[in-house]
Protein backbone atom coordinates (compact mmCIF):
# COMPACT_ATOMS: atom_id res chain seq x y z
CA UNK A 1 0.00 0.00 0.00
CA UNK A 2 1.30 3.46 -0.74
CA UNK A 3 -0.06 6.68 0.63
CA UNK A 4 0.27 9.96 -1.21
CA UNK A 5 -1.22 13.38 -0.82
CA UNK A 6 -2.78 15.51 -3.50
CA UNK A 7 -2.49 19.20 -2.67
CA UNK A 8 -5.78 20.99 -3.32
CA UNK A 9 -5.28 24.14 -5.34
CA UNK A 10 -7.40 27.16 -4.44
CA UNK A 11 -9.68 25.05 -2.27
CA UNK A 12 -11.27 23.51 -5.37
CA UNK A 13 -11.40 19.81 -4.59
CA UNK A 14 -13.19 18.74 -7.77
CA UNK A 15 -10.85 20.68 -10.06
CA UNK A 16 -7.71 19.40 -8.32
CA UNK A 17 -8.89 15.82 -8.78
CA UNK A 18 -9.74 16.57 -12.38
CA UNK A 19 -6.20 17.86 -12.93
CA UNK A 20 -4.80 14.68 -11.44
CA UNK A 21 -6.99 12.48 -13.63
CA UNK A 22 -5.91 14.52 -16.64
CA UNK A 23 -2.29 13.89 -15.75
CA UNK A 24 -3.11 10.21 -15.38
CA UNK A 25 -4.71 10.04 -18.80
CA UNK A 26 -1.78 11.90 -20.37
CA UNK A 27 0.68 9.48 -18.77
CA UNK A 28 -0.75 6.79 -21.10
CA UNK A 29 -0.72 4.26 -18.27
CA UNK A 30 -4.42 3.94 -18.87
CA UNK A 31 -5.97 4.13 -22.27
CA UNK A 32 -9.26 5.62 -21.16
CA UNK A 33 -11.20 6.72 -18.12
CA UNK A 34 -14.78 5.96 -17.18
CA UNK A 35 -15.57 8.92 -15.02
CA UNK A 36 -18.54 11.16 -14.11
CA UNK A 37 -18.57 14.35 -16.15
CA UNK A 38 -21.11 17.13 -16.62
CA UNK A 39 -23.15 16.88 -19.80
CA UNK A 40 -23.28 20.01 -22.02
CA UNK A 41 -26.55 21.09 -20.38
CA UNK A 42 -24.45 21.57 -17.21
CA UNK A 43 -27.36 20.12 -15.29
CA UNK A 44 -26.23 16.59 -14.61
CA UNK A 45 -23.17 14.38 -14.51
CA UNK A 46 -23.06 11.04 -16.29
CA UNK A 47 -20.24 8.53 -16.58
CA UNK A 48 -18.26 9.20 -19.76
CA UNK A 49 -15.76 6.93 -21.44
CA UNK A 50 -12.97 9.25 -22.41
CA UNK A 51 -9.48 8.87 -23.85
CA UNK A 52 -8.80 12.43 -24.98
CA UNK A 53 -7.52 14.35 -21.96
CA UNK A 54 -8.33 17.72 -23.59
CA UNK A 55 -12.02 16.99 -23.27
CA UNK A 56 -11.81 15.77 -19.69
CA UNK A 57 -13.81 17.89 -17.30
CA UNK A 58 -14.64 15.34 -14.66
CA UNK A 59 -16.66 15.92 -11.53
CA UNK A 60 -15.95 12.89 -9.39
CA UNK A 61 -17.66 14.32 -6.32
CA UNK A 62 -20.89 15.21 -8.15
CA UNK A 63 -23.48 13.97 -5.64
CA UNK A 64 -25.63 12.13 -8.12
CA UNK A 65 -25.85 8.56 -9.40
CA UNK A 66 -28.03 8.67 -12.52
CA UNK A 67 -27.14 5.13 -13.59
CA UNK A 68 -25.19 2.24 -12.19
CA UNK A 69 -21.52 2.54 -13.18
CA UNK A 70 -21.21 -1.17 -12.45
CA UNK A 71 -23.86 -2.00 -15.07
CA UNK A 72 -22.06 0.19 -17.59
CA UNK A 73 -18.79 -1.54 -16.86
CA UNK A 74 -20.53 -4.89 -17.24
CA UNK A 75 -21.79 -3.76 -20.61
CA UNK A 76 -18.27 -2.78 -21.68
CA UNK A 77 -16.47 -5.90 -20.47
CA UNK A 78 -19.01 -8.71 -20.49
CA UNK A 79 -18.54 -9.59 -24.14
CA UNK A 80 -14.77 -9.34 -24.07
CA UNK A 81 -12.25 -8.20 -21.48
CA UNK A 82 -10.92 -4.68 -22.06
CA UNK A 83 -7.98 -4.97 -24.45
CA UNK A 84 -6.38 -1.82 -23.04
CA UNK A 85 -6.34 -0.60 -19.45
CA UNK A 86 -9.34 1.50 -18.42
CA UNK A 87 -9.40 3.55 -15.25
CA UNK A 88 -12.86 3.56 -13.71
CA UNK A 89 -13.88 6.09 -11.10
CA UNK A 90 -16.59 4.57 -8.93
CA UNK A 91 -18.44 5.11 -5.71
CA UNK A 92 -18.16 2.39 -3.02
CA UNK A 93 -21.62 0.95 -3.72
CA UNK A 94 -20.81 0.68 -7.41
CA UNK A 95 -17.51 -1.09 -6.72
CA UNK A 96 -19.45 -3.54 -4.57
CA UNK A 97 -21.95 -4.05 -7.38
CA UNK A 98 -19.12 -4.53 -9.89
CA UNK A 99 -17.51 -7.15 -7.64
CA UNK A 100 -20.83 -9.00 -7.51
CA UNK A 101 -21.23 -8.79 -11.29
CA UNK A 102 -17.75 -10.27 -11.74
CA UNK A 103 -18.76 -13.14 -9.45
CA UNK A 104 -21.91 -13.60 -11.50
CA UNK A 105 -19.79 -13.78 -14.67
CA UNK A 106 -21.35 -10.58 -15.98
CA UNK A 107 -18.22 -8.43 -16.03
CA UNK A 108 -14.52 -8.96 -16.53
CA UNK A 109 -12.08 -7.21 -14.20
CA UNK A 110 -9.12 -7.72 -16.53
CA UNK A 111 -7.46 -4.43 -17.49
CA UNK A 112 -9.89 -2.52 -15.28
CA UNK A 113 -8.21 -0.25 -12.76
CA UNK A 114 -10.70 0.81 -10.13
CA UNK A 115 -10.32 4.27 -8.69
CA UNK A 116 -12.64 4.40 -5.69
CA UNK A 117 -13.87 7.69 -4.31
CA UNK A 118 -14.93 8.33 -0.73
CA UNK A 119 -18.64 8.94 -1.03
CA UNK A 120 -20.39 11.84 0.65
CA UNK A 121 -23.76 10.59 -0.53
CA UNK A 122 -25.89 11.46 -3.53
CA UNK A 123 -29.05 13.43 -4.21
CA UNK A 124 -32.04 12.14 -6.16
CA UNK A 125 -31.67 12.83 -9.87
CA UNK A 126 -34.34 15.55 -9.99
CA UNK A 127 -33.09 17.26 -6.85
CA UNK A 128 -29.67 17.44 -8.47
CA UNK A 129 -30.86 18.89 -11.76
CA UNK A 130 -33.16 21.45 -10.10
CA UNK A 131 -30.97 22.15 -7.12
CA UNK A 132 -32.64 24.76 -4.90
CA UNK A 133 -29.44 26.18 -3.36
CA UNK A 134 -27.32 28.93 -4.91
CA UNK A 135 -24.15 26.83 -5.17
CA UNK A 136 -23.76 23.91 -7.53
CA UNK A 137 -24.61 20.57 -5.89
CA UNK A 138 -20.94 19.50 -5.90
CA UNK A 139 -19.78 22.72 -4.27
CA UNK A 140 -22.63 22.57 -1.79
CA UNK A 141 -21.81 19.00 -0.86
CA UNK A 142 -18.09 19.60 -0.41
CA UNK A 143 -18.68 22.79 1.58
CA UNK A 144 -21.08 20.97 3.86
CA UNK A 145 -18.41 18.32 4.37
CA UNK A 146 -15.46 20.63 5.01
CA UNK A 147 -17.51 22.89 7.28
CA UNK A 148 -18.92 19.82 9.04
CA UNK A 149 -22.52 20.97 8.73
CA UNK A 150 -25.49 18.71 8.07
CA UNK A 151 -26.94 20.92 5.35
CA UNK A 152 -26.71 18.22 2.71
CA UNK A 153 -28.41 15.57 4.84
CA UNK A 154 -31.93 16.68 3.93
CA UNK A 155 -31.26 16.33 0.21
CA UNK A 156 -29.71 12.85 0.35
CA UNK A 157 -31.32 9.82 -1.23
CA UNK A 158 -32.70 7.53 1.45
CA UNK A 159 -30.25 4.77 0.46
CA UNK A 160 -27.34 7.16 1.06
CA UNK A 161 -28.75 8.17 4.43
CA UNK A 162 -28.52 4.61 5.68
CA UNK A 163 -25.43 3.57 3.69
CA UNK A 164 -23.21 1.28 5.73
CA UNK A 165 -19.94 1.85 3.94
CA UNK A 166 -19.09 5.10 2.15
CA UNK A 167 -15.42 4.11 1.92
CA UNK A 168 -14.30 2.06 -1.09
CA UNK A 169 -13.20 -1.55 -0.74
CA UNK A 170 -11.55 -3.60 -3.51
CA UNK A 171 -10.34 -0.47 -5.28
CA UNK A 172 -6.88 -0.26 -6.80
CA UNK A 173 -6.61 3.38 -5.86
CA UNK A 174 -8.67 5.26 -3.30
CA UNK A 175 -9.28 8.98 -3.45
CA UNK A 176 -9.94 9.69 0.20
CA UNK A 177 -11.39 12.76 1.83
CA UNK A 178 -12.74 11.34 5.09
CA UNK A 179 -10.35 12.16 7.91
CA UNK A 180 -8.50 14.64 5.70
CA UNK A 181 -8.47 18.39 5.64
CA UNK A 182 -10.13 18.29 2.25
CA UNK A 183 -9.81 21.97 1.54
CA UNK A 184 -6.05 21.54 1.55
CA UNK A 185 -5.21 17.93 0.81
CA UNK A 186 -6.71 14.69 -0.41
CA UNK A 187 -5.42 11.20 0.21
CA UNK A 188 -4.38 9.14 -2.80
CA UNK A 189 -3.90 5.59 -1.65
CA UNK A 190 -2.79 2.65 -3.80
CA UNK A 191 -4.04 -0.71 -2.53
CA UNK A 192 -2.79 -3.04 -5.25
CA UNK A 193 0.23 -3.38 -7.50
CA UNK A 194 -1.81 -2.04 -10.42
CA UNK A 195 -2.79 0.95 -8.33
CA UNK A 196 0.78 1.56 -7.24
CA UNK A 197 1.97 1.57 -10.82
CA UNK A 198 -0.81 3.91 -11.78
CA UNK A 199 -0.03 6.66 -9.30
CA UNK A 200 3.73 6.37 -9.67
CA UNK A 201 5.11 9.49 -11.32
CA UNK A 202 2.07 11.65 -10.59
CA UNK A 203 2.71 15.03 -8.98
CA UNK A 204 1.88 13.91 -5.47
CA UNK A 205 3.41 14.47 -2.05
CA UNK A 206 4.28 11.73 0.42
CA UNK A 207 1.61 11.33 3.07
CA UNK A 208 2.46 12.47 6.54
CA UNK A 209 0.64 11.43 9.69
CA UNK A 210 -3.10 11.62 9.40
CA UNK A 211 -5.93 10.26 11.47
CA UNK A 212 -7.89 8.74 8.60
CA UNK A 213 -7.89 5.21 9.97
CA UNK A 214 -9.47 6.37 13.18
CA UNK A 215 -12.03 8.44 11.31
CA UNK A 216 -12.87 5.55 8.97
CA UNK A 217 -13.42 3.23 11.92
CA UNK A 218 -15.69 5.77 13.58
CA UNK A 219 -17.65 6.25 10.35
CA UNK A 220 -18.15 2.51 9.93
CA UNK A 221 -19.39 2.18 13.51
CA UNK A 222 -21.70 5.16 13.22
CA UNK A 223 -23.10 4.07 9.85
CA UNK A 224 -23.68 0.47 10.98
CA UNK A 225 -25.68 1.73 13.94
CA UNK A 226 -27.68 4.02 11.71
CA UNK A 227 -28.42 1.20 9.29
CA UNK A 228 -29.48 -1.16 12.09
CA UNK A 229 -31.84 1.48 13.45
CA UNK A 230 -33.37 1.87 10.01
CA UNK A 231 -33.87 -1.89 9.68
CA UNK A 232 -35.55 -1.95 13.07
CA UNK A 233 -37.77 1.01 12.25
CA UNK A 234 -38.89 -0.46 8.93
CA UNK A 235 -39.57 -3.92 10.33
CA UNK A 236 -43.06 -2.60 10.95
CA UNK A 237 -43.85 -3.32 7.30
CA UNK A 238 -45.10 -6.82 8.00
CA UNK A 239 -47.90 -8.94 6.64
CA UNK A 240 -49.75 -9.03 3.36
CA UNK A 241 -51.94 -6.01 4.20
CA UNK A 242 -48.91 -3.83 4.89
CA UNK A 243 -47.18 -5.04 1.74
CA UNK A 244 -50.24 -4.46 -0.43
CA UNK A 245 -50.44 -0.93 0.95
CA UNK A 246 -46.72 -0.41 0.42
CA UNK A 247 -46.81 -1.49 -3.24
CA UNK A 248 -50.19 0.11 -3.90
CA UNK A 249 -48.79 2.56 -6.46
CA UNK A 250 -46.77 -0.05 -8.36
CA UNK A 251 -47.72 -0.14 -12.05
CA UNK A 252 -45.52 -3.14 -12.93
CA UNK A 253 -43.21 -1.02 -15.09
CA UNK A 254 -40.18 -2.99 -13.86
CA UNK A 255 -38.00 0.15 -13.87
CA UNK A 256 -36.57 -0.88 -10.50
CA UNK A 257 -35.34 -4.09 -12.04
CA UNK A 258 -33.84 -2.28 -15.03
CA UNK A 259 -31.99 0.19 -12.80
CA UNK A 260 -30.67 -2.49 -10.46
CA UNK A 261 -27.00 -3.29 -11.08
CA UNK A 262 -27.49 -6.84 -9.83
CA UNK A 263 -30.50 -7.69 -12.02
CA UNK A 264 -28.53 -8.64 -15.09
CA UNK A 265 -30.83 -11.13 -16.85
CA UNK A 266 -31.30 -10.23 -20.50
CA UNK A 267 -34.83 -11.44 -20.29
CA UNK A 268 -36.28 -11.21 -16.83
CA UNK A 269 -38.56 -14.08 -15.84
CA UNK A 270 -41.24 -11.49 -15.13
CA UNK A 271 -41.02 -10.06 -18.64
CA UNK A 272 -41.12 -13.47 -20.28
CA UNK A 273 -44.25 -15.30 -21.30
CA UNK A 274 -44.16 -17.47 -18.17
CA UNK A 275 -46.95 -15.48 -16.58
CA UNK A 276 -49.01 -15.03 -19.71
CA UNK A 277 -52.24 -16.95 -19.48
CA UNK A 278 -55.52 -17.59 -21.23
CA UNK A 279 -58.54 -15.47 -20.39
CA UNK A 280 -60.22 -18.25 -18.42
CA UNK A 281 -57.31 -18.35 -15.99
CA UNK A 282 -57.64 -14.64 -15.25
CA UNK A 283 -61.36 -15.11 -14.76
CA UNK A 284 -60.84 -18.07 -12.48
CA UNK A 285 -58.37 -16.15 -10.37
CA UNK A 286 -60.73 -13.18 -10.16
CA UNK A 287 -63.55 -15.50 -9.13
CA UNK A 288 -61.51 -17.16 -6.41
CA UNK A 289 -60.51 -13.83 -4.89
CA UNK A 290 -63.80 -12.10 -5.68
CA UNK A 291 -62.04 -9.48 -7.77
CA UNK A 292 -58.55 -8.77 -9.02
CA UNK A 293 -56.50 -5.59 -9.21
CA UNK A 294 -55.00 -5.22 -12.66
CA UNK A 295 -52.24 -5.51 -13.66
CA UNK A 296 -51.99 -8.38 -11.25
CA UNK A 297 -48.86 -10.01 -9.84
CA UNK A 298 -47.02 -6.85 -8.81
CA UNK A 299 -46.11 -8.24 -5.39
CA UNK A 300 -45.12 -11.52 -7.02
CA UNK A 301 -42.69 -9.52 -9.13
CA UNK A 302 -41.15 -7.66 -6.20
CA UNK A 303 -40.86 -10.71 -3.96
CA UNK A 304 -39.61 -12.87 -6.82
CA UNK A 305 -37.01 -10.30 -7.79
CA UNK A 306 -36.03 -10.02 -4.16
CA UNK A 307 -35.46 -13.77 -3.93
CA UNK A 308 -33.26 -13.65 -6.99
CA UNK A 309 -30.99 -10.72 -6.14
CA UNK A 310 -31.17 -9.89 -2.44
CA UNK A 311 -28.00 -11.72 -1.36
CA UNK A 312 -26.01 -9.55 -3.75
CA UNK A 313 -27.95 -6.35 -2.96
CA UNK A 314 -25.41 -3.58 -2.36
CA UNK A 315 -28.07 -1.17 -1.08
CA UNK A 316 -27.33 1.49 -3.69
CA UNK A 317 -30.98 2.50 -3.91
CA UNK A 318 -31.06 2.84 -7.69
CA UNK A 319 -34.32 0.84 -7.71
CA UNK A 320 -35.96 3.47 -5.56
CA UNK A 321 -34.61 6.31 -7.69
CA UNK A 322 -35.98 4.63 -10.82
CA UNK A 323 -39.52 4.29 -9.47
CA UNK A 324 -41.82 6.68 -11.35
CA UNK A 325 -44.31 6.60 -8.51
CA UNK A 326 -41.88 7.22 -5.66
CA UNK A 327 -42.37 3.95 -3.82
CA UNK A 328 -39.71 4.00 -1.07
CA UNK A 329 -38.36 0.58 -2.04
CA UNK A 330 -35.39 0.75 0.34
CA UNK A 331 -37.81 0.47 3.28
CA UNK A 332 -38.44 -3.12 2.26
CA UNK A 333 -35.25 -4.08 0.44
CA UNK A 334 -32.71 -2.94 3.04
CA UNK A 335 -34.24 -4.94 5.94
CA UNK A 336 -34.64 -7.96 3.65
CA UNK A 337 -31.04 -7.65 2.45
CA UNK A 338 -29.63 -7.22 5.93
CA UNK A 339 -31.50 -10.24 7.31
CA UNK A 340 -30.82 -12.52 4.36
CA UNK A 341 -27.13 -11.64 4.14
CA UNK A 342 -26.76 -12.22 7.87
CA UNK A 343 -28.33 -15.67 7.52
CA UNK A 344 -25.68 -16.69 4.98
CA UNK A 345 -22.92 -14.67 6.64
CA UNK A 346 -22.32 -12.98 3.31
CA UNK A 347 -21.36 -9.41 2.55
CA UNK A 348 -21.77 -8.53 -1.11
CA UNK A 349 -18.79 -6.79 -2.66
CA UNK A 350 -16.49 -7.64 0.22
CA UNK A 351 -14.41 -10.52 -1.06
CA UNK A 352 -14.07 -11.08 -4.83
CA UNK A 353 -12.94 -14.66 -4.21
CA UNK A 354 -15.93 -15.64 -2.12
CA UNK A 355 -18.64 -17.35 -4.17
CA UNK A 356 -22.23 -16.13 -4.12
CA UNK A 357 -24.18 -18.24 -1.59
CA UNK A 358 -26.72 -19.68 -4.02
CA UNK A 359 -24.18 -21.63 -6.06
CA UNK A 360 -22.34 -23.29 -3.20
CA UNK A 361 -23.37 -25.42 -0.22
CA UNK A 362 -21.96 -27.39 2.66
CA UNK A 363 -23.25 -30.82 3.52
CA UNK A 364 -23.38 -30.09 7.23
CA UNK A 365 -25.34 -26.85 7.18
CA UNK A 366 -29.02 -25.98 7.79
CA UNK A 367 -29.60 -29.50 9.08
CA UNK A 368 -32.90 -28.44 10.65
CA UNK A 369 -34.39 -27.83 7.18
CA UNK A 370 -36.38 -30.87 6.12
CA UNK A 371 -36.58 -32.25 9.64
CA UNK A 372 -39.13 -30.02 11.28
CA UNK B 1 -81.45 -39.69 7.66
CA UNK B 2 -82.03 -36.34 6.02
CA UNK B 3 -80.98 -34.60 9.20
CA UNK B 4 -77.81 -36.62 9.33
CA UNK B 5 -76.90 -35.54 5.81
CA UNK B 6 -77.64 -31.94 6.70
CA UNK B 7 -75.50 -32.22 9.80
CA UNK B 8 -72.67 -33.69 7.80
CA UNK B 9 -72.93 -30.87 5.28
CA UNK B 10 -72.83 -28.25 7.99
CA UNK B 11 -69.89 -29.94 9.60
CA UNK B 12 -68.07 -29.88 6.29
CA UNK B 13 -68.77 -26.18 5.86
CA UNK B 14 -67.30 -25.38 9.24
CA UNK B 15 -64.19 -27.43 8.84
CA UNK B 16 -61.56 -25.48 6.97
CA UNK B 17 -59.86 -27.58 4.33
CA UNK B 18 -56.41 -26.18 3.58
CA UNK B 19 -55.25 -26.00 -0.02
CA UNK B 20 -51.70 -27.25 -0.24
CA UNK B 21 -49.49 -27.22 -3.32
CA UNK B 22 -46.80 -29.88 -3.25
CA UNK B 23 -43.68 -29.85 -5.41
CA UNK B 24 -42.30 -33.38 -5.38
CA UNK B 25 -39.03 -34.46 -6.90
CA UNK B 26 -39.39 -37.14 -9.54
CA UNK B 27 -36.80 -39.51 -8.08
CA UNK B 28 -37.67 -39.64 -4.40
CA UNK B 29 -40.68 -37.84 -2.96
CA UNK B 30 -42.91 -38.39 -5.97
CA UNK B 31 -42.05 -42.08 -5.94
CA UNK B 32 -42.69 -42.02 -2.19
CA UNK B 33 -46.15 -40.55 -2.82
CA UNK B 34 -46.67 -43.20 -5.47
CA UNK B 35 -45.76 -45.90 -3.00
CA UNK B 36 -48.21 -44.46 -0.48
CA UNK B 37 -50.87 -44.71 -3.17
CA UNK B 38 -50.07 -48.23 -4.35
CA UNK B 39 -49.80 -49.37 -0.73
CA UNK B 40 -53.27 -47.87 -0.18
CA UNK B 41 -52.12 -45.75 2.72
CA UNK B 42 -54.71 -43.09 3.43
CA UNK B 43 -53.67 -39.47 3.58
CA UNK B 44 -55.58 -36.18 3.32
CA UNK B 45 -56.53 -35.10 -0.18
CA UNK B 46 -55.56 -31.51 0.58
CA UNK B 47 -52.31 -31.63 -1.30
CA UNK B 48 -52.18 -30.92 -5.04
CA UNK B 49 -49.06 -32.56 -6.30
CA UNK B 50 -46.84 -31.12 -9.01
CA UNK B 51 -44.06 -33.39 -10.15
CA UNK B 52 -40.72 -31.69 -10.75
CA UNK B 53 -37.46 -33.23 -11.85
CA UNK B 54 -35.57 -32.09 -8.75
CA UNK B 55 -36.27 -30.08 -5.61
CA UNK B 56 -33.37 -27.96 -6.84
CA UNK B 57 -35.46 -26.94 -9.82
CA UNK B 58 -38.13 -25.34 -7.66
CA UNK B 59 -37.56 -21.61 -7.97
CA UNK B 60 -38.79 -19.54 -5.07
CA UNK B 61 -41.04 -17.74 -7.54
CA UNK B 62 -43.16 -20.90 -7.99
CA UNK B 63 -43.71 -21.08 -4.26
CA UNK B 64 -44.48 -17.36 -4.03
CA UNK B 65 -46.86 -17.72 -6.93
CA UNK B 66 -48.76 -20.47 -5.16
CA UNK B 67 -48.89 -18.53 -1.89
CA UNK B 68 -49.96 -15.27 -3.52
CA UNK B 69 -52.62 -17.00 -5.58
CA UNK B 70 -54.19 -18.31 -2.40
CA UNK B 71 -52.53 -21.58 -1.42
CA UNK B 72 -52.69 -22.10 2.34
CA UNK B 73 -49.45 -24.04 2.31
CA UNK B 74 -46.68 -25.14 -0.01
CA UNK B 75 -44.81 -28.39 0.34
CA UNK B 76 -41.42 -29.11 -1.24
CA UNK B 77 -40.26 -32.70 -1.16
CA UNK B 78 -36.80 -33.85 -2.19
CA UNK B 79 -34.38 -36.74 -1.80
CA UNK B 80 -32.52 -37.05 1.48
CA UNK B 81 -29.35 -34.92 1.56
CA UNK B 82 -26.63 -36.89 -0.18
CA UNK B 83 -29.10 -38.94 -2.22
CA UNK B 84 -29.93 -36.42 -4.96
CA UNK B 85 -30.22 -37.95 -8.41
CA UNK B 86 -28.37 -34.90 -9.69
CA UNK B 87 -25.80 -35.11 -6.89
CA UNK B 88 -26.39 -31.73 -5.23
CA UNK B 89 -29.78 -30.37 -6.33
CA UNK B 90 -31.33 -30.78 -2.90
CA UNK B 91 -28.40 -29.08 -1.17
CA UNK B 92 -29.03 -26.07 -3.39
CA UNK B 93 -32.77 -26.34 -2.78
CA UNK B 94 -32.05 -26.31 0.93
CA UNK B 95 -30.17 -23.00 0.68
CA UNK B 96 -32.89 -21.54 -1.52
CA UNK B 97 -35.58 -22.52 0.96
CA UNK B 98 -33.60 -20.98 3.81
CA UNK B 99 -33.40 -17.74 1.83
CA UNK B 100 -37.10 -17.81 0.94
CA UNK B 101 -38.15 -18.43 4.51
CA UNK B 102 -35.82 -15.69 5.71
CA UNK B 103 -37.45 -13.22 3.34
CA UNK B 104 -40.96 -14.38 4.23
CA UNK B 105 -40.05 -13.93 7.87
CA UNK B 106 -38.72 -10.40 7.31
CA UNK B 107 -41.92 -9.45 5.52
CA UNK B 108 -44.21 -11.18 7.99
CA UNK B 109 -45.64 -13.66 5.50
CA UNK B 110 -45.94 -16.86 7.57
CA UNK B 111 -42.79 -18.85 6.67
CA UNK B 112 -44.38 -21.79 8.51
CA UNK B 113 -46.74 -22.24 5.57
CA UNK B 114 -43.79 -23.47 3.52
CA UNK B 115 -42.68 -27.00 4.38
CA UNK B 116 -39.56 -28.75 3.17
CA UNK B 117 -39.12 -32.48 3.79
CA UNK B 118 -36.78 -35.17 2.52
CA UNK B 119 -38.75 -38.28 1.59
CA UNK B 120 -37.22 -41.21 -0.25
CA UNK B 121 -38.89 -43.50 -2.78
CA UNK B 122 -39.31 -46.19 -0.15
CA UNK B 123 -40.91 -43.90 2.43
CA UNK B 124 -44.55 -44.11 1.40
CA UNK B 125 -45.57 -44.26 5.03
CA UNK B 126 -43.51 -41.19 5.85
CA UNK B 127 -45.09 -39.31 2.95
CA UNK B 128 -48.60 -40.10 4.12
CA UNK B 129 -47.76 -39.14 7.70
CA UNK B 130 -46.09 -35.91 6.61
CA UNK B 131 -49.17 -34.97 4.61
CA UNK B 132 -51.39 -35.65 7.62
CA UNK B 133 -49.10 -33.65 9.85
CA UNK B 134 -48.87 -30.73 7.46
CA UNK B 135 -52.61 -30.60 6.74
CA UNK B 136 -53.33 -30.46 10.45
CA UNK B 137 -50.66 -27.82 11.06
CA UNK B 138 -51.99 -25.60 8.28
CA UNK B 139 -55.56 -26.19 9.44
CA UNK B 140 -54.47 -24.91 12.83
CA UNK B 141 -52.90 -21.83 11.22
CA UNK B 142 -56.18 -21.14 9.48
CA UNK B 143 -56.85 -19.88 5.96
CA UNK B 144 -54.04 -17.86 4.43
CA UNK B 145 -54.75 -14.14 4.74
CA UNK B 146 -53.37 -13.77 1.22
CA UNK B 147 -56.14 -15.90 -0.28
CA UNK B 148 -58.70 -13.11 -0.31
CA UNK B 149 -56.23 -10.26 -0.90
CA UNK B 150 -57.21 -9.05 -4.34
CA UNK B 151 -55.02 -5.94 -4.61
CA UNK B 152 -51.65 -7.63 -4.88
Amino acid sequence: MSHKILKVKGGDVAESCNAMLKELLESKKIHALLVPQETPTKKISFPVLISNSDQLNSDIFAPVLPVSTASILSRITKFQAANKPIGVVMRPCQIRAFTELVKLNQANPENIVIIGVDCLGTFPLNTYTDFPEKKTPTKFMIDAFTKKTEDAEKYLRSACRVCKDPIPTNADVIIGIYGMDAEKEILIEAHTEAGKKLIEGLKLDEAKEHDRDKTVKAIHEHKAKHNAAFVKEKSSIKGIDALATFFDKCVNCHNCMKACPICYCKECLFESSVFDAEAYKFLKKAESKGLLKMPSDSILFHLGRMNHMILSCVECGLCEQACPNNIPLMDVFIPAAENAQKEFNYQPGKDPKEKIPMIVYREDEFLEVGEK
Amino acid sequence: MAEEVKEQKEHKKEKFEPKIVGFLCNWCSYAGADLAGTSRIQYPANVRIIRVMCSGSVDSVYILRALLDGADGVFVGGCHPGDCHYIDGNYKARRRMVLLKNILNTLGLDPERVWVRWISASEGQKFAETMKEMTEAIRKLGPSPIAKQWNI
